[in-house]
C-alpha cells in the first residue's frame, strides 16, 4: 500500500542554529520571550479575556500532546478527553481531599496520573493499529466520565467536584486580579511543557520515534525497541493532555464528566488536523481556533438570532467540517499551508529534507 | 436465577442493535478497507427522521420506512461525495473525515432537533421479560443478517460486490463497475445501520444516544473479525450478553468500560478478531 | 481489429510508452515481445483502460476506446487477463468463472459458454467448488484465461500466461491460444518475455524496447532475424 500522504506531517522548521544557540537554550528563549509577551497581554485585557488567554494555553498543551503523537508515530488517539479528564480529577480530588498540598505538586501527580493511564493505553496501542486503536480510543473517551457515576461521593457523579485553589502567593494578593494569575500559570506551565516537548521531539527519542512511524521493521532492525518507543509516545502525549486537564480544572474550579465528552476528543483532534499534524506552532493555531471559534459561532448566531441550539452546535459542526475539508484540500493544514507558500516564494536553501519528514506512515 | 434469565434475555435485545450496527460496519470495511465512524450519525439523523415523520402522521411503520431510505441515501451521498475522494490515501484520511462527518452530523441533528430527549417509541409493546419489542429486535436483525450473508454469497450482486472488494483492478476487467459496487455497498450498509439505530434509540433519542451503542458495535464487529458477517453478528449478541452481565451484576456505569476491556482483550490475543483474516490487502 | 497510434502513457516524469503505435489482423495471434521495462504491460493496461494514456489514440473494432473505463471496454468484446492470472483467489473456481460473464444479460448463454470453458479446461471442471487459492500455477493461468473467455470476447489480450509456469505447461497454453484462433477466430494479443514460446505460436511479432516498437515483423522472419534475436529476444 502507499505510503500514507494524506496526513502528512508538516515538515519541521530547518534546524540552523542561529547565532550558535543550541536547541534548548532557543526553545527556551523563545519561552521566556512568549511568557513575557502573554504576562504583557494579561495586563491590558479584561479578565473575560484572561480566562480565554489561559484556555487558549491548555488547549495548546493538549494538542501539542496529540500532534507529536500522531505526528511522530503515526498513531491517532479520539480519546485525550479521557487523559484531560484523567488530569482534572487528580487535581479536583488533591484539592479537595488533601488540601494541605501546594498546587504545583497537585499538577505534578495530575502528570504522573495520566502518565500512567497514557502507558498503560499506550500498551495496548502498541498492539492496535488504525481502526482499531482509533476505535479503542474513542471507547476510552465514551466510558471514562461516566466512572464518576459508579462513585458518585468520591467523584461527584455527573455534577463533578467543585473547589477553589488558593494558588497565589501572599504578596500579590489584592495587587494581582486572580484570572490574571492564572493565566500566568497557566501558561508558565504550558511553556515550561512545550519546551520538554520540543527538545524531545528534535533529539535522539524524535528521530527513533519517527523511524518507528516510517517502518516498523526497519526500526526494529536498526535497534530500536518499536512497542517501548510507542508506549513512551502515548505517555508523553497523555501527560500533556492530563496537564491540560489539571490546568483546566484550576482555572475553571470544576472537575465534571459534562466537559470530557468524546465532541472534546474529537474537537482535539480537528484543531490538530488543522494545525497540521506534527507541528508544534501548528497546535498554536488548532489551539486558537477551538477557543475563537467558540466564542465567535456565540457572537455570530446572536447577531442572526438563532437560537441557542444552533450556537451550541455550531463549533462542533465546524470542526467536523474543516476535518473533512482539510483532509480533501490540504493535508498539511493550515501551518503547512503557510510553510508550502514560504517554501514557493523563497529560493530553496536546504534543497534536501530528511527522510523521516517526506510521508507520514499512519 | 431470575435474574439470570431477565440479564440474559436484554443482553440478547441489545445485542442485536450492536450485531446489526457492527454488521454496517462490516459491510464497508469488506469493501474499502475503511471503518465508517460516521455510521452512528447516519443512523442518528435517520432515526430522528423517524420521530418526525412518527410526530407528523402518527404512524410507526410510516417513520420506519422514512428511516431506512433517509439511512440509504445518506450512505450513497457520503460515498459519492466524499469517500471517493479519498481512494488510495491511507488510512488515516478516511478515519479523519468520518469523524469529520459525525460532527457535522451530530451538530446538526442538535441544531434541528435539540439537544434534549425526546421520546421515541418502540415497534410493539416492550413492557415484560422478553417483550414483543425485544422479540421484534432480534428476529428482524437475524433475518437481516440472514439476507445480507444471503445476498454477498448466493448472487450475482454479491459476487460483484465481493471481486469488487477483493480485487477492484480484476473486477473492472471482468466488467463489474467498481464505483456502483462501493455505493451500493455504503448504501445498504448505512440501510441497516438506520435499522440499528430505530432499535437502539427507544425510549428516548438525543444527538449523542448512538455514542456508547456505536462503541458497543465497533466492540463487536472488530472481536467478530472486522471483515466477517457472521463473526460480527455472533460477536455483537455475545458482547451484548456479556455487557448485560456487567450492567446487572457490577453496574451500568462501567458497560462502555467493560467493552473497551474486553476489545482490547481479545486484539491482544487474536490481532485481526476472534473471526477475522489476517489478509493483508493488495491494491 | 485494434489500432494503436502514437499512444503516450507515463509514470511520473518516466515515458512508459513513447508514441507507440502498432495494429494487430483479425484472427491472428499477434505476440508483442521485450524486455522486462519495455513498456508490455503498460500496453495492454493503457488498452483495457486500467491506465489513462497522456495521448495517443486506440481504435477497437473501428471504434475509439481511448481513456474508456476498463469495464465498459471489456462489454464491448475486449478481454485482459492481466499479469499472473489475476485471479480472486478469495472466490472458488466457479464464481471467479462466472464473474468473467456475469455482465451478460443472456443466462442460457452464460450457462453454455460455462459448459464449454469445462470442456476446454478440464482441469477446472474436476475443482469447481474450490478455492481459488488451492490452485497450482498452471490451473490459475487456465482459470485466467477461461474466465476472460467466460465475456465471449472478439479479442484477448495476455500478459506473460507463461511466467513461473513449467515449460510442458507453457506449452500446453500455447496450444490452447492457437487452437481458440484457429477454430473460432479469436483474434489475440500475447504480451511474452518467453519469444521462443510465443512465437511459436504467432503470425506476427512486434518487438519493443523503452516504450518503443523497435521490430515489427512475421513471426518466422523475426525468428529467422539472428540479429534481432540476440539482441532483444535473448535466444
Amino acid at each position: 500500500m502507499a505510503a500514507d500522504t494524506v496526513i502528512a506531517p508538516a515538515p519541521p522548521a530547518p534546524v540552523t542554529s542561529r547565532a550558535g544557540l543550541s536547541p534548548l537554550a532557543r526553545h527556551l528563549l523563545l519561552a521566556v520571550l512568549a511568557l513575557a509577551a502573554i504576562v504583557l497581554l494579561s495586563m491590558v485585557v479584561d479578565p473575560f479575556t484572561n480566562v480565554r488567554l489561559a484556555t487558549v494555553g491548555y488547549y495548546l498543551l493538549a494538542v501539542a500532546g496529540l500532534t507529536v503523537l500522531t505526528g511522530l508515530t503515526g498513531q491517532v488517539s479520539l480519546g485525550h478527553g479521557a487523559f484531560m479528564f484523567v488530569g482534572a480529577y487528580t487535581v479536583a480530588l488533591l484539592v479537595v481531599y488533601v488540601p494541605a498540598l501546594p498546587f504545583w505538586v497537585d499538577l505534578l501527580l495530575a502528570a504522573v496520573a495520566s502518565g500512567l493511564a497514557g502507558a498503560l493505553t499506550g500498551a495496548a496501542a502498541a498492539r492496535l493499529t488504525g481502526p482499531y486503536l482509533a476505535g479503542a480510543t474513542l471507547a476510552l473517551a465514551v466510558g471514562l466520565p461516566s466512572v464518576t457515576q459508579r462513585f458518585p461521593d468520591f467523584l461527584g457523579g455527573s455534577n463533578g467536584l467543585g473547589f477553589t485553589v488558593n494558588s497565589m502567593p501572599a504578596g500579590l494578593a489584592g495587587t494581582v486580579p486572580s484570572t490574571r494569575w492564572q493565566a500566568w500559570v497557566v501558561w508558565a506551565v504550558v511553556l515550561a511543557a512545550l519546551v520538554l516537548l520540543a527538545n524531545l521531539t528534535r533529539g535522539r527519542v524524535g528521530r527513533r520515534l519517527r523511524a518507528v512511524r516510517d517502518d516498523e521493521v526497519s526500526a526494529a532492525l536498526a535497534g530500536i525497541h518499536v512497542g517501548r518507543m510507542k508506549v513512551f509516545a502515548f505517555l508523553v502525549s497523555a501527560v500533556c493532555a492530563g496537564l491540560a486537564g489539571g490546568l483546566q480544572a484550576f482555572l475553571l474550579g470544576t472537575a465534571a464528566p459534562g466537559s470530557f465528552t468524546p465532541a472534546l476528543s474529537l474537537s482535539l483532534l480537528a484543531a490538530m488536523v488543522l494545525g497540521g499534524v506534527g507541528s508544534l506552532w501548528g497546535a498554536l493555531w488548532g489551539a486558537l481556533a477551538l477557543v475563537f471559534l467558540q466564542a465567535g459561532s456565540e457572537e455570530l448566531t446572536h447577531a442572526l438570532a438563532l437560537g441557542t441550539d444552533v450556537s451550541n452546535n455550531l463549533p462542533l459542526a465546524i470542526y467536523g467540517l474543516v476535518l473533512i475539508g482539510v483532509v480533501l484540500a490540504f493535508p498539511q493544514g493550515i501551518h503547512g499551508i503557510g510553510r508550502t507558500l514560504r517554501t514557493r516564494l523563497r529560493p530553496r536553501r536546504t534543497p534536501a529534507r530528511t527522510s523521516a519528514d517526506d510521508e507520514g506512515e499512519a | 436465577m431470575d435474574k439470570l434469565l431477565t440479564l440474559t434475555l436484554g443482553g440478547l435485545t441489545s445485542g442485536a442493535v450492536y450485531a446489526a450496527l457492527g454488521l454496517s460496519l462490516v459491510i464497508i470495511f469488506r469493501a474499502t478497507r475503511v471503518v465508517n465512524f460516521a455510521q452512528p450519525a447516519l443512523a442518528l439523523i435517520s432515526a430522528y427522521v423517524a420521530f418526525s415523520v412518527n410526530k407528523a402522521t402518527g404512524g410507526y411503520w410510516l417513520g420506519f420506512a422514512a428511516a431506512l431510505l433517509t439511512g440509504a441515501l445518506l450512505g450513497a451521498l457520503t460515498e459519492r461525495l466524499i469517500m471517493r475522494r479519498l481512494a488510495d490515501r491511507g488510512h488515516l484520511a478516511p478515519v479523519i473525515v468520518t469523524l469529520g462527518l459525525l460532527m457535522v452530523l451530530q451538530a446538526v441533528a442538535g441544531m434541528i432537533w435539540s439537544a434534549e430527549p425526546r421520546s421515541f417509541p418502540y415497534a410493539f409493546d416492550f413492557r415484560g421479560t422478553f417483550s414483543p419489542a425485544a422479540g421484534f429486535a432480534v428476529a428482524v436483525v437475524l433475518v437481516v443478517a440472514a439476507g445480507v450473508l444471503v445476498l454477498f454469497k448466493a448472487t450475482p450482486l454479491g459476487l460483484r460486490m465481493r471481486a469488487a472488494a477483493f480485487r477492484p483492478d480484476v473486477a473492472g476487467l471482468l466488467g463489474v463497475r467498481v464505483g456502483l459496487m462501493l455505493t451500493i455497498g455504503w448504501t445498504l450498509a448505512a440501510a441497516v445501520g438506520a435499522l440499528a439505530g430505530l432499535l437502539a434509540v427507544p425510549p428516548f433519542i438525543y444527538p449523542t444516544a448512538l455514542d456508547s451503542v456505536f462503541v458497543h458495535a465497533l466492540a463487536a464487529a472488530v472481536i467478530g473479525g472486522l471483515d466477517n458477517p457472521v463473526g460480527t453478528i455472533a460477536g455483537g449478541f455475545a458482547l451484548g450478553v456479556g455487557l448485560s452481565f456487567v450492567s446487572g451484576y457490577v453496574g451500568p456505569e462501567l458497560v462502555t468500560m467493560a467493552a473497551l476491556a474486553i476489545l482490547v482483550a481479545v486484539l491482544v490475543v487474536r490481532p485481526h478478531g476472534l473471526f477475522g483474516h489476517a489478509v493483508a490487502r493488495r491494491v | 481489429m485494434l489500432e494503436i497510434e502514437d499512444l503516450v502513457t507515463t509514470y511520473g516524469a518516466v515515458r512508459a510508452l513513447d508514441e507507440l503505435s502498432m495494429w494487430t489482423r483479425d484472427a491472428n495471434l499477434t505476440a508483442v515481445l521485450g524486455a522486462n521495462g519495455a513498456g508490455k504491460t503498460t500496453l495492454l493496461r493503457t488498452i483495457s483502460g486500467l491506465q489513462t494514456p497522456v495521448s495517443g489514440r486506440v481504435r477497437f473494432d473501428g471504434v475509439d476506446i481511448t481513456g474508456l473505463p476498463a469495464d465498459r471496454i471489456v462489454r464491448m468484446g475486449l478481454a485482459h487477463v492481466p499479469e499472473n492470472g489475476g485471479v480472486i483467489t478469495e472466490l472458488t473456481v466457479e464464481e471467479n468463472l462466472r464473474l468473467g460473464g456475469l455482465w451478460r444479460r443472456d443466462k442460457a448463454a452464460r450457462a453454455a459458454k460455462l459448459r464449454e470453458v469445462y470442456d476446454l479446461f478440464p482441469p477446472l471442471a474436476q475443482r469447481e467448488r474450490a478455492q481459488a487459492s488451492t490452485l497450482s500455477g498452471g490451473e490459475r493461468q487456465m482459470l485466467a484465461i477461461g474466465r476472460a473467455l467466460m465475456s465471449d470476447p472478439q479479442m484477448l489480450l495476455l500478459d506473460e500466461p507463461s511466467l513461473g509456469l513449467a515449460p510442458a505447461i507453457t506449452v500446453r497454453i500455447m496450444r490452447i491460444l492457437r487452437d481458440l484462433r484457429d477454430r473460432d477466430g479469436l483474434t489475440v494479443l500475447l504480451v511474452e518475455q518467453n519469444a521462443r514460446s510465443a512465437l511459436s505460436v504467432a503470425d506476427r511479432g512486434y518487438v519493443l524496447a523503452l516504450g518503443r516498437v523497435v521490430a515489427v515483423e512475421e513471426a518466422d522472419d523475426l525468428l529467422a532475424d539472428d540479429r534481432l534475436r540476440h539482441a532483444y529476444l535473448g535466444f
